[in-house]
């Protein structure tokens, strides 16, 4: 082989090489694209609730109310709303046989008798009179009307059955079934029903955590990164305490699960299921990634500027906390938002300390029962109805928005505070 | 009179000796120049005189140096008030990632100089003004030092090191990172700044030992060879090494 064919060899060599490398980015990017287009295309209807909009004759017979006499609100409070949703579902059939009023009923999410009451409630006027009223549909005929539910399976293996469809096709002619943005996905805690289901439980159970995890975490991943790199002798008893942080940031986190389940919920008997336990777990899942990035920004900081401090003068903690810690918290800071980004995807862990229960109540306090988002998509993942799958996609996209919106905060401190060093 | 005594400093580096049984005197209100080839132990030898070899983990100081009659190697040694008479400036500007003001004003802050702002306003101005960089940067002292050329960061170290008027100077091859002008400026400098203070420097440029200082230290392989006026030195050496490091021999 001579000079000229080895030469030509080596631009193809690197010529491939660059090939390769461009097929593994489109690769990646391949990926992502496929992934976020599933989770749009499934989870966008979430953020759409279908209401059937039914005439409502609130008449004081069928309430048991006095006709004469305007209602207060501790009488429409006490009215039995339940019969009176009957009667008013039955007039949109009045030839319904009795098992055709019982799918009537199940058009409607259960909610109607609230439904139906608060409408009462914010227009007394309506009393005596028949007003056209917004009820959530069912999950079933919510996913029959996003197209998520296929109505050419045969009937009796259709969650909707054909009374219903025929009822609901009708309405749905009449301009009767309406689409609108679904506000209560974000309001409501979790419910069995996959209509009234929302993420705010586990959205304020993740916020507690985070806030916990963050409060413990970042003190004490920072005194001790900034004892260990500025203060701590170098001996054999550091080396074997830094080889351990970097093998505490390689356990697998349900490890840490077990260790707040066997700890702070049997030892110490903290309350079960909530975020001030999860917040704990996660804070020791946290706690080497934070030193290890706080470390990493306290070596970046120039000798040269602890020298200047100590020469004039500055005493080894003045040293420390005038100069090196203020310019090593950029990169503390950022270390510190992807800890808690991945804290706030974490699963494992919070289903062993029981964030995993059935929530259906929105937490005020760290120490009351709650769910967490990645938690809130294994539990709706589980889940049989068709209603929850939009759901999962819809709390995945939630997710993703905070993981996305912290990683960027990370990126948009690193750049615009941390200093250059030439 | 003596400033600085220096008796039988021997310096390790773990188990590697990098100064053997040092024995120097400093006069005061004098430049001293430290010379000698690279790795020879005189910036060693200076880090000695602040006890910034605190720092090194590995490095271990024994002997005697006396600064004003007090030995400064005891134990209880307050290394905080021994830097405040003693200031130092490094090889490369090492200004704080801060405005010029804050820069200055930071010793006097820490050693509690200033009693009011206008005291500190003064002093950052002074201490400007004697590192000759006032009418250069005043109207925009409360910029980041950062910003300033190669030449200028250093004067804002010197200004910032005599903002707390310390008794001593120590200069670690102050000008090694700048250009012939920003060390014609530092050299005249140093001469200005002898009247109040003593100045040890650590060169490698001869001719700049010659220019800036009145005696003289030759190191060689952690040995102070010879120590005398600048001019028997460099004129009369009565060591050969000295003969032939100053020739251009070695090193």
């Amino acid at each position: 082989m001579n000079k000229e064919e080895r030469l030509i060899k080596r631009y193809k060599a690197e010529k491939r090489f660059q090939f390769y490398g461009k097929a593994a980015i489109f690769m990646a990017l391949l990926f992502l694209v496929v992934f976020l287009t599933k989770i749009f295309s499934t989870g966008y209807t979430a953020f759409q609730k279908t209401w059937l909009v039914i005439p409502v004759n609130y008449n004081a017979d069928l309430l048991y109310l006095d006709p004469d006499k305007k209602p207060t609100t501790e009488d429409i409070n006490d009215a039995d709303f339940y019969e009176f949703g009957i009667e008013t579902f039955i007039s949109l059939d009045p030839d319904a046989s009795e098992d055709q009023i019982m799918e009537l009923k199940k058009m409607f999410a259960f909610t109607f008798e609230r439904e139906l009451k608060y409408y009462l409630l914010d227009n007394p006027d309506s009393f005596g009179k028949t007003v056209d009223v917004k009820l959530t549909a069912s999950d079933d005929l919510d996913q029959v009307f996003k197209g998520n539910y296929p109505r050419d399976i045969p009937e009796n293996r259709r969650r909707a059955s054909d009374y219903q469809l025929k009822i609901f096709d009708k309405l749905n002619e009449d301009g009767r079934v309406i689409s609108e943005f679904n506000a209560s996905f974000f309001t409501n805690a979790d419910s069995r029903e996959a209509e009234l289901a929302g993420i705010a439980s586990s959205f304020m159970g993740s916020l507690f955590s985070i806030l916990v995890c963050l409060s413990i975490a970042f003190p004490v991943a920072l005194l001790a990164a900034v004892y260990l790199e500025e203060f701590a002798p170098k001996n054999r008893f550091t080396d074997f305490i830094e080889v351990n942080i970097n093998n505490l940031a390689a356990v697998p986190s349900i490890v840490f699960g077990l260790l707040g389940l066997g700890v702070l919920l049997a030892v110490f008997g903290l309350p079960r299921s909530t975020p001030l336990v999860g917040g704990i777990t996660l804070s020791l899942m946290t706690l080497p990634t934070i030193i290890i990035a706080a470390r990493a920004s306290l070596k970046a900081v120039p000798p040269s500027i602890r020298e200047a401090a100590l020469a004039m003068g500055a005493s080894r903690m003045q040293t420390t906390m005038h100069h090196t810690v203020p310019l090593a918290l950029p990169g503390t800071l950022s270390g510190t938002i992807i800890g808690l980004a991945q804290a706030l995807g974490e699963t494992a862990p919070l289903i062993l300390i029981g964030m995993v229960a059935f929530v259906n109540t929105i937490p005020g306090t760290p120490m009351d029962p709650a769910a967490s988002l990645p938690v809130q998509i294994y539990i709706w993942a589980e889940s049989a109805e068709r209603g929850f799958v939009e759901k999962v996609s819809a709390c995945i996209m939630v997710l993703l928005f905070f993981l996305i919106f912290m990683n960027l905060g990370a990126q948009l401190i690193r750049h615009k505070f941390e200093k250059k060093w030439n | 009179m003596n400033k600085i005594e220096a008796k039988n400093v021997d310096v390790y580096y773990g188990a590697k000796q990098a100064l053997f049984d040092i024995n120097m005197d400093i006069e005061a209100n004098k430049v001293t120049a430290l010379i000698g080839p690279s790795g020879c132990g005189k910036s060693t030898f200076l880090r000695c005189l602040n006890r910034m070899n605190d720092v090194i983990d590995i490095c271990k100081v024994s002997g005697v140096v006396k600064i004003n009659d007090y030995d400064i190697n005891q134990k209880d040694t307050d290394v905080v008030r021994l830097r405040e008479k003693v200031g130092m400036i490094f090889q490369k500007p090492n200004p704080f990632p801060k405005t010029i003001y804050e820069n200055i004003s930071y010793g006097p802050e820490i050693h509690g100089i200033a009693q009011s702002k206008s005291e500190m306003d003064n002093i950052v101005e002074e201490s400007l003004r004697k590192a000759a960089l006032w009418e250069e940067v005043k109207d925009r002292i409360h910029e980041p030092g950062t910003g300033l050329s190669g030449g200028q960061q250093q004067r804002l170290c010197i200004a910032r090191t005599i903002s707390i008027k310390p008794e001593v100077i120590l200069m670690d091859e102050p000008c090694s990172a700048l250009d012939p002008i920003a060390t014609a400026q530092i050299e005249e400098l140093i001469d200005e700044l002898r009247k109040e203070h003593t100045i040890i420097i650590v060169t490698h440029s001869m001719s700049q030992a010659a220019r800036v200082s009145q005696n003289t230290g030759f190191f060689h392989l952690g040995k102070l060879i010879e120590v005398g006026s600048t001019d028997k030195i460099f004129k009369n050496p009565t060591q050969q090494q000295t003969q032939d490091y100053i020739t251009g021999r070695f090193g």
